[in-house]
């Protein structure tokens, strides 16, 4: 992932953000949200207004059933290898290595902010549309479906990803916790026990579906945990400017000797 | 020569390292403005700017830019104090927009069949405008609170008349009087409509806007002032780089 540029006699790598893999994952999210989006629109009304009917089951409680299994196994698994394949000597990373593992930190943050993205305006505005035109009957419709079970845990296995990447590959984040990235991915994970409130809520004392209403507020409090990120980007970005100038000074000292030598030769002749 | 030319080298090094976090980085300020404006913009001014016969003349003014303020305030700190740009308020209303107009063709329009000419979002850029040109001229929270978050309050209303005054002409059906908006929303009825009837109809004072949305514009305003302020000090905080030990 890093370049060689050749500096006179000595030589110096830049280090290269993974873009195929950005890119390739970006794809990816956008093909297998919008697929998940086009059999909502073509079933949700269709087959999924009444939880007691064999159809919802078929159609819809299926793929809850299979976003339950599948997604918390993928997030063990990338959680996993991560920390299996953990670097154990982070003492002696170069800063070219270390400016290429920021790169794929921030990578990976773009694809935490894009299914963020996803999930706080498309997924939770059709939730919204939904409410507005039917009265639920269960705690499970074809959007919260789609919205708690499939991208909140996508976004959550992003974040704690991204997290355990730091962790375990950035040594200024091993060494210590950073609290807002600490925060910025707490904030998701505790969308899922307010989700357990919210549902509660809606049983027992408030089954009018004003969007604004004061049973949804603990979900803005959740989503303010992204401000985090303004505190988060100033960690990464003191860092970057650090590493940036080290690697300058580096490649100034590295070119040292073959000047003097050049000079040396210049004067003899 | 040869220093001039190992120079140059560094300094392209640099170039290229820095703009590769910029193509990644500017993508992911603009998604975090998209993404956590329109959720908070969605749950708590939501119903107010999804429908075109919630923009009353009494909420809809006053929660509108007590709310739309919050992101330009968090980040702006953040934008103006740590990378000298003043865009927060532009960008992040940039953002709202963009995201809305997405999700309310895609949710309300295509998902739920509204029409799109009752779930059109606001627009909010020219606030946006307001407010970095005075945090640009003023270089000062006070100031920008005083001057650019009063004129959001003040000014959200007669910025989006030209796009609601079609929709206050009023009609008369059955013999009652109402507005082109309330009638599209009693032919589209929604399950939010009790709650609505319940929370705009506490009233004294019957009207179709009048005196009334000028009061709720200056009232919104000076409220926006303290609002502005207390949220450009959760920005200080969220912008601070804190490194802990340990957490637990």
């Amino acid at each position: 992932m890093s370049k060689q540029i050749e500096m006179g006699a000595g030589a110096v790598d830049t280090p290269r953000a993974p873009w195929r893999a950005i890119f390739l994952a970006l794809a990816g999210i956008a093909v297998v949200f919008g697929l998940y989006r086009v059999y909502q629109h073509q079933t949700a009304f269709t087959f999924g207004l009444d939880y007691f009917s064999d159809d919802f089951q078929k159609y819809w409680m299926t793929v809850l059933y299979v976003e339950l299994t599948v997604i918390p196994l993928l997030g063990a698994a990338i959680v996993g290898y991560l920390w299996k394949t953990r670097d154990r000597h982070l003492d002696q990373l170069k800063p070219v290595d270390e400016l290429g593992r920021y790169m794929k930190l921030v990578g990976m943050l773009l694809l935490f902010v894009t299914v963020f993205y996803l999930t706080g305006s498309i997924y939770a505005e059709s939730d919204a549309a939904w409410h507005q035109v039917t009265v639920r009957d269960t705690d499970f419709t074809p959007t919260h479906i789609g919205l708690f079970y499939f991208a909140v845990p996508t976004l959550i296995v992003l974040g704690v990803s991204s997290f355990m990447y730091a962790r375990t590959r950035l040594p200024q984040f091993a060494e210590r916790v950073s609290l807002p990235f600490a925060i910025a991915v707490a904030g998701p994970i505790m969308i899922m026990p307010n989700l357990g409130f919210n549902e509660w809520g809606h049983t027992f004392f408030y089954a009018e579906e004003l969007f604004a209403a004061p049973i949804h507020w603990g979900f803005v409090l959740l989503g303010w945990a992204v401000f985090a990120a303004a505190g988060l980007l100033v960690q990464v970005l003191t860092r970057i400017i650090a590493l940036t100038k080290q690697m300058n000074d580096d490649a100034a000292a590295a070119v040292q000797p073959v000047l003097r030598q050049d000079q040396a030769v210049a004067k003899a002749a | 020569m040869a220093i001039s030319a190992s120079a140059t080298q560094a300094e392209k090094d640099a170039h290229r390292i820095n703009v590769q976090f910029d193509t990644l980085i500017i993508p992911l300020v603009v998604l975090v403005f998209a993404a956590v404006f329109s959720f908070h913009f969605a749950l708590l001014v939501g119903d107010w700017d999804y429908w075109i016969d919630w923009r009353d003349r009494r909420w809809w003014p006053l929660v509108t830019p007590l709310a739309i303020t919050v992101i330009p305030a968090v980040f702006g700190y953040f934008l103006w104090e740590r990378l000298r740009l003043p865009l927060a308020a532009t960008l992040s209303f940039l953002a709202l927009g963009v995201a809305a107009w997405i999700s309310r063709y895609l949710n309300f329009h295509l998902f739920a069949n509204f029409p799109m000419n009752m779930v059109w979002p606001s627009t909010f850029i020219g606030l946006g405008l307001i407010i970095d040109c005075v945090l640009l001229l003023t270089r000062s929270w006070f100031w920008t609170g005083l001057f650019g978050a009063f004129a959001v309050g003040l000014l959200i209303y007669p910025l989006n008349w030209p796009l609601l005054a079609p929709f206050q002409v009023p009609v008369e059906i059955h013999g009652t009087m109402l507005t082109v908006a309330d009638l599209m929303g009693f032919e589209y009825v929604r399950t939010a409509i009790p709650e609505y009837v319940r929370i705009i109809e506490e009233s004294t004072l019957r009207t179709f806007g009048e005196a009334v949305t000028p009061l709720t514009a200056v009232f919104a305003g000076f409220l926006n002032i303290m609002n502005y302020w207390l949220w450009v000090w959760v920005g200080y905080l969220a912008a601070k780089a804190i490194w802990l030990r340990r957490i637990v």
